[in-house]
């Protein structure tokens, strides 16, 4: 299927997963998508949270009631969904293996600077990084999202992590290298954050590539793609969510062997 | 459980406000004075810089806290018309719905239920304050975490709950349910005092006419005139004072004579959309300056036009420029955009020849430009100089191609080796001018008694007017200056019948960017089209 487009270590990745799968289930071939699901649930049931659907404020590690209205507690994913409306993207984190670096195309961007780029190979290659979707004329969640990033580079750069900030225009017809570096100028941004722009044909392509394409701008998700491109793990996560709970996915991912 | 619900949050609501008090201690409104010319309050448009800037009028801090743990930002980083828009009606992005602020919508007798279920009893003056400070709705919910909690002075929160009760119902100054006021500005002394003349006669008219036409969306408009002073200072006090009381809407073919470092900042400080300024230097840097709209390229983007065309002749193709030019600001900023030009167009580095006005050492320029073997010189300050340099290039038997950014019939004193090598741009010309376009035009020159003299600044003035009620019925009947820009901004190849097609763009704010470029037959004596409209990005 995809094997052929398969980067070398991503490969050895998937059959080292595969090898996992087999040997925990004794199953044949055949029915490993059973048994790669049900390892799934098991590594993510530790990371279960219940909220209530009415109020996604409240969460708990146990199954109960709300304290508020008294619904039924639903069980939840470990990144709590605090928007109004449920992203699925977001809500699958533990559906993780569903993305590789090799769906990572290495397309010609142009970063804050002006410089020419190589999305994949200048940015992703061997690093530990985490990717947002802006547009420098998004007033509503653009701030929060990129302050919030600003907070979570802050932290990292104390703790001496080294993950790789990149925040993707999802509106590249408008934002120029100069719009970004305006924005980046506004939020404080350091060393180590790249804001990446392009010809819009280029960055329609890799925004479809990383699953985060849109109709209209004004649509875009405020979900963050961490992934460790060494050991080719990727996860995704509520960008509006806390600092903390964010720096934490992006040190697990960091960690991930 | 939708029974049981509200009232099961009326203890809350008091728990929130006992853990308010803490946070911030409120008192209650500050004074209420009517001004006379402005629908708003003194505190309601204090109230509304907050809400639309994020900063005091008083200067005093404003900070935004996102979170828990929080950021601090400043406010101005996340003003409330940020995520609820200058309306208040809230806009929402990437599956946040910020909520609508209309003070009827708060204050339903009967609450609110907002789509992702959180409900809440009426909201108060208080219930404001806390839902502003502490992040409360007055159920005692907390909100959604975008919403950031914004610690300011008592003055300024009193402000801006003032302004919240009426956000979305204030209209932008000039503008009434009947009336559009607009306004114009430019010399009455000096050289440029006829044109200044010309151009705001043409405005005067032009709005005169669509008055007795009925109009737009039951409108009528008013124009209003600034005389610029002599001294930048004082022009710039005297538009800022104008600008600041004189409720204008928006400003139309204002001729800028010199002053345009000093209008354009505090144009875009007030915000007043300026649609046409008569400059041979449009402001092309970012920041881009989102209120002023030009109509034609100045000098910058006709020298860019000048390198595009060398680029597509084979002749000139290979050659090395040189670029030569008085010293001064706006000069070093076209000779960046030159080389930019040059390098995209695969020229190598332009040589740069610059000197103090009045001192032009033509034969010196000459033998050093033929030594560096340089047969593109491009002169960005025409006048006698270049006439001097062509005398000298003769003597010294050196016949390189000459590109002059604007020109006037001075340049048929050149001599006539230099026949069709001397290259002139224009940022318009006869051919654009539509049968229609110059109908209507002469239809109003002849029933206003418009001046004979100074025909382009008349034009620009009408082409501007043309623009800016184009994008006006654009907007419709519900018109802001915000809506205004946007319009603006959507404008894509529109024809103004005296113009190139005028297209603008958020990151584009020249109509018509490039330049025709003419030949001078020194022969006939008489300019030669060397290329057709010769666009520019």
């Amino acid at each position: 299927m995809v094997g052929s487009t398969l980067r070398e270590k991503s490969m050895k990745g998937l059959s080292i997963v595969l090898a996992w799968g087999l040997m925990c289930a004794w199953a044949p071939v055949g029915s490993l998508p059973s048994t790669l699901a049900q390892s799934r649930q098991k590594a993510a049931r530790k990371d279960l949270r219940y909220s209530c659907p009415m109020h996604p404020d409240v969460i708990s590690s146990k199954r109960g009631k709300c304290p508020r209205c008294g619904m039924t507690l639903r069980t939840v994913s470990r990144a709590p969904i605090s928007g109004p409306t449920p992203i699925p993207a977001i809500r699958d984190t533990e559906d993780s293996l569903s993305f590789s670096s090799s769906q990572i195309p290495d397309s010609k961007v142009l970063d804050q600077n002006g410089k020419s780029l190589n999305f994949y190979s200048d940015l992703i290659k061997g690093k530990t990084v985490a990717i947002n979707f802006i547009f420098t004329t998004c007033t509503t969640i653009c701030p929060p999202l990129t302050a919030t990033f600003r907070r979570v580079q802050q932290e990292l750069g104390r703790t001496g992590q080294n993950v790789q900030l990149i925040s993707v225009s999802v509106d590249s017809s408008v934002d120029t290298p100069e719009r970004l570096r305006d924005f980046a100028a506004k939020f404080n941004a350091g060393p180590g954050w790249t804001f990446v722009t392009g010809e819009k044909a280029e960055i329609d392509r890799l925004l479809r590539a990383l699953g985060v394409a849109v109709a209209n701008k004004n649509d875009h998700t405020p979900m963050i793609l961490i992934g460790n491109d060494v050991s080719g793990f990727w996860t995704r996560s509520y960008g509006l969510s806390s600092p903390a709970t964010l720096i934490k996915t992006m040190t697990d991912v960091a960690s991930h062997k | 459980m939708n029974k049981k619900n509200p009232v099961a949050k009326w203890p809350l609501l008091f728990t929130g406000f006992g853990l308010v008090m803490v946070c911030f201690s409120l008192s209650r409104f500050g004074s209420m004075v009517v001004t006379a010319q402005n629908s708003l309050t003194t505190s309601e448009s204090r109230g509304k810089q907050i809400y639309t800037q994020g900063t005091s009028p008083s200067g005093k801090d404003v900070f935004a806290y996102l979170g828990d743990p929080s950021l601090e930002l400043p406010g101005s980083a996340m003003p409330c018309a940020n995520c609820h828009g200058l309306d208040g009606h809230g806009k929402p992005e990437g599956g946040v719905s910020p909520t609508n602020l209309a003070w009827e919508v708060l204050t339903k007798p009967y609450g609110v239920t907002h789509p992702n279920g959180r409900s809440h009893p009426p909201y108060t003056e208080r219930a404001l304050e806390l839902a502003i400070t502490c992040g409360t709705d007055p159920g005692g919910n907390k909100l959604l975490n975008v919403m950031p909690r914004y610690a300011l002075s008592v003055q300024d929160l009193a402000d801006l709950v003032a302004y919240l009760k009426v956000v979305g119902k204030d209209l932008d100054p000039g503008i009434s349910e009947r009336n559009i006021v607009l306004g114009t500005a430019g010399p009455t002394k000096g050289r440029l005092a006829d044109i200044s003349q010309a151009s705001r006669a043409v405005t005067a008219a032009f709005f005169d006419e669509l008055n007795s036409q009925g109009g737009i969306y039951d409108r009528r408009f008013e124009v209003k005139f600034l005389e610029t002073a002599e001294t930048p200072a004082a022009t710039r006090a005297a538009m800022d004072r104008w600008l600041k009381d004189g409720e204008i809407f928006a400003l139309s073919g204002v001729v800028m004579a010199g002053f345009e470092k000093d209008l354009l900042p505090l144009i875009a400080n007030r915000e007043v959309p300026l649609i046409g300024p008569l400059t041979l230097y449009p402001e092309t840097g970012t920041p881009l300056n989102r209120q002023v709209f030009y109509l034609l390229s100045g000098v910058e983007g006709q020298a860019r036009a000048f390198v595009e065309f060398a680029a597509s002749k084979a002749e000139l193709k290979n050659q090395s420029i040189a670029v030569v030019f008085t010293q001064g600001e706006s000069s070093s900023k076209l000779l960046q955009a030159i080389s930019e030009e040059n390098k995209r167009a695969g020229f190598g580095k332009p040589r740069a020849f610059d000197y103090l006005a009045g001192q032009f050492d033509a034969a010196s320029t000459a033998r050093q430009l033929k030594t560096a073997n340089s047969n593109l010189v491009f002169f960005l300050s025409g006048g006698k100089d270049v006439l001097s340099f062509l005398a000298e290039a003769v003597k010294i038997d050196w016949y390189p191609s000459i590109f002059i950014v604007g020109a006037s019939s001075e340049i048929f004193g050149a001599p006539l080796a230099f026949s069709e090598k001397i290259f002139l741009s224009f940022p318009t010309s006869p051919a654009d001018q539509s049968p229609e376009g110059v109908r209507e035009f002469s239809a109003l020159a002849e029933k206003y008694k418009l001046p004979k003299e100074h025909l382009a600044a008349q034009l620009s003035a009408f082409s501007s007017a043309k623009i800016l009620t184009e994008a006006i019925r654009r907007v419709g009947k519900d018109l802001s200056r915000e809506k205004l820009i946007q319009a603006l901004e959507g404008l894509y190849e529109y024809q103004t019948g005296l113009t190139p097609a005028i297209t603008y763009g958020p990151n584009r704010h020249i109509g018509a960017m490039g330049a025709y470029i003419i030949k001078v037959d020194l022969k006939e004596k008489q300019f030669v089209p060397a290329a057709g409209w010769i666009s520019v990005n």
